[in-house]
């Protein structure tokens, strides 16, 4: 079978089996779903009101079906109901609002955490067996094996609170109100998260990118390249950082959704308040309007993501095209 | 080191195993650990949830680990949290190691039914795992049972990924055509050839799984998920969090994250020097 016609239909299931878990969840939950969520802290009258109007749970199960899928999949934004921590708000609103700064905290760390990984790998390849790559080693496995929302801690109360060279808490400034300012302030909130979630996807990265490099160095070619005469900063940028690519992306596409769930940690012990946030947010109130649809959002990157991912993948690699 | 002598009739594999400093240095680390929790008891006289001693008061001969902000002994705290949240992480990689061995073995002698177990595991790679488990826990009781299950459900698949490519190449092997010759079942080849073949690199999962599980767990613990109030490891830093940095309590921030770092990095060098030694094409992936 075709390569990325496989991955889509992998991910449809995917899709499938987070959308009817959204939906069957509550209904197997034990008591029923509107016990369950009337445990919550707000107002007991107004969330009972609330879920007779999101799940319809009078109507018969069948058309609970047809309508959750109608409000998820035909309707834009796809409505997922009202939050009960942020009534009246629409879940989709709170997504709509936190959604790039999910997405601007992912792909930064993930280009951050790619060019120092292919620095320290490309350094390590060219001085084989040195201290310098038994550091780098030995840190990798050290930083995988950190959680990171204690690194988060540990960042926060060192350069935070002692040093106050960084925001304690948010994505942006308020009083922020010149473009120039914004960004600033921006980037400001944004260096101790994105540290703290590249610093995790470094290890990982850099273990995948040492092992490549170093059987890209024992190959054929690239004896065959130093014998002819080519200088090993010449060897090690076009050989071996570019045929390490390919193990690279498909690792960065298999980890998505391991990148997803440390992002999460990232912005709760930041309160950087995008997707991941409001995730835990919603735990705490029992939010299950806003667990459902940030979820469904989540899957959703991770299965576009996977998806780019794939097809960079199957430009890099022409083997992938015939299979 | 129960994790170790789940390895039979491997001398040969062990040996080479303790050959490799990665493996040594790791196991150090939990060998320390398990002793420290062991002894940890004898060590201090407080219950975790007793008030011990003064608030907020900094590591000192009464207490090494100092106190949080209610006077709890964290030294106490640190000792009796391990065990919510190793035996969860423990538990998850023992049923996933399992299911993804067996799963992967299936997966890659058989040719038909290999390509679903495939696609079923790319499948379960693919879903946001701490996500899930929170939308879970926030519609059930989240139990430690239940946390664990919920890993197992996710955890299986990168063993099946890595058991299944083992079990490829293990195919293709003279023996298992000399076994085929002989007359032997396609279900006996598989259980009695093969997969003995592909075990031990099971066993590398499984320890890899306990580190995976280890920092999922605690992150759960942290996040509020289940019962902030049971001591973890987890547990105290989702209350550090809230009230450590008001009151300056470094060490009530930094122990636990700590020792589930040491955790997490000693389980993590044994799997990846198991697993260097069952399968040197590993750097192939």
């Amino acid at each position: 079978m075709n390569f990325i016609r496989k991955r889509i239909i992998e991910y449809l299931i995917v899709l499938a089996v987070v959308v009817n878990l959204d939906f069957i969840l509550p209904r197997i939950a034990p008591g029923n779903a509107a016990e369950i969520l009337i445990t919550g802290y707000a107002n007991p009258g107004l969330q009972q009101q609330l879920l007779a109007q999101k799940f319809g749970l009078n109507q018969s199960i069948y058309v609970q079906y047809v309508d959750y899928l109608r409000n998820i999949f035909l309707t834009w934004p796809p409505n997922f109901g009202i939050s009960f921590q942020y009534y009246p708000a629409t879940v989709d609103s709170l997504i709509a609002q936190r959604f790039w700064w999910t997405i601007l905290l992912i792909v930064v760390s993930l280009i951050v955490s790619v060019l120092i990984a292919y620095g320290m790998a490309g350094i390590s390849s060219l001085r084989r067996g040195g201290k310098g790559e038994l550091a780098s080693t030995y840190s990798s496995i050290l930083l995988q094996a950190t959680p990171v929302y204690w690194t988060g801690l540990v960042l926060i109360w060192v350069f935070a609170v002692t040093l106050h060279w960084f925001p304690v808490f948010g994505k942006v400034d308020v009083n922020a109100t010149s473009t120039l300012s914004y960004i600033s302030s921006v980037i400001w909130h944004g260096v101790l998260p994105v540290v703290a979630l590249a610093g995790s996807l470094l290890g990982e990265n850099y273990l995948i990118l040492r092992g490549t490099t170093q059987e890209v160095l024992r190959s054929d070619y690239v004896n065959a390249a130093s014998l002819r005469g080519l200088r090993q900063r010449v060897i090690a940028r076009s050989y071996i950082l570019r045929n390490s690519l390919l193990p690279l992306v498909s690792l960065l596409t298999f980890s998505l959704a391991g990148l997803i769930s440390r992002a999460v940690l990232v912005e709760a012990v930041f309160g950087y308040a995008g997707l991941g946030d409001l995730l835990v947010d919603g735990i705490f109130y029992h939010d299950y309007p806003v667990l459902q649809g940030t979820l469904f959002v989540l899957t959703v990157i991770i299965l576009v993501g996977g998806f780019i991912g794939d097809l960079v993948l199957v430009r890099l690699d022409p083997r992938l095209r015939k299979s | 080191m129960e994790t170790l002598i789940a390895v039979p009739k491997r001398r040969s594999t062990l040996a080479t195993l303790f050959r490799k400093k990665n493996a040594i240095v790791g196991a150090g680390l939990i060998l320390a650990v398990l002793i420290f929790i062991a002894i940890g008891p004898f060590l201090t006289p407080y219950s975790p949830t007793a008030i011990a001693g003064n608030f907020n008061e900094p590591p000192t001969v009464a207490h090494p680990f100092g106190t949080d902000y209610e006077g709890h002994d964290l030294l106490s705290q640190i000792v009796y949290g391990a065990y919510p949240s190793l035996i969860v992480a423990l538990e998850a990689a023992l049923g996933a190691a399992i299911i993804g061995f067996f799963v992967g073995v299936a997966g890659g002698y058989f040719d038909r039914t290999g390509g679903a177990l495939a696609g079923l595991t790319d499948i379960t790679l693919t879903f946001p795992v701490l996500p899930m488990i929170i939308l879970v826990s926030s519609l059930f009781v989240p139990t430690d049972q239940l946390i664990s299950f919920l890993l197992i459900a996710f955890l299986w698949a990168p063993v099946a990924r890595a058991v299944r490519a083992q079990v490829l190449s293990v195919k293709k092997r003279p023996f298992v055509d000399a076994a085929k010759t002989n007359g032997m079942g396609d279900t006996s080849i598989m259980l009695k050839v093969v997969a003995p073949e592909v075990a031990p690199l099971a066993v590398a999962y499984f320890i890899i799984n306990v580190s995976v599980g280890v920092v999922l767990v605690t992150a759960l613990q942290f996040l509020g998920v289940g019962n902030p109030n049971a001591v973890s490891w987890g547990s105290i830093l989702y209350w550090a969090q809230q009230f450590g940095f008001d009151y300056g309590d470094w060490w009530w921030v930094l122990e636990p994250g700590i020792i589930i770092s040491i955790v997490a990095t000693g389980f993590a060098l044994i799997g990846f020097g198991f697993e260097e030694v069952m399968n040197p094409r590993l750097r192939k992936k």
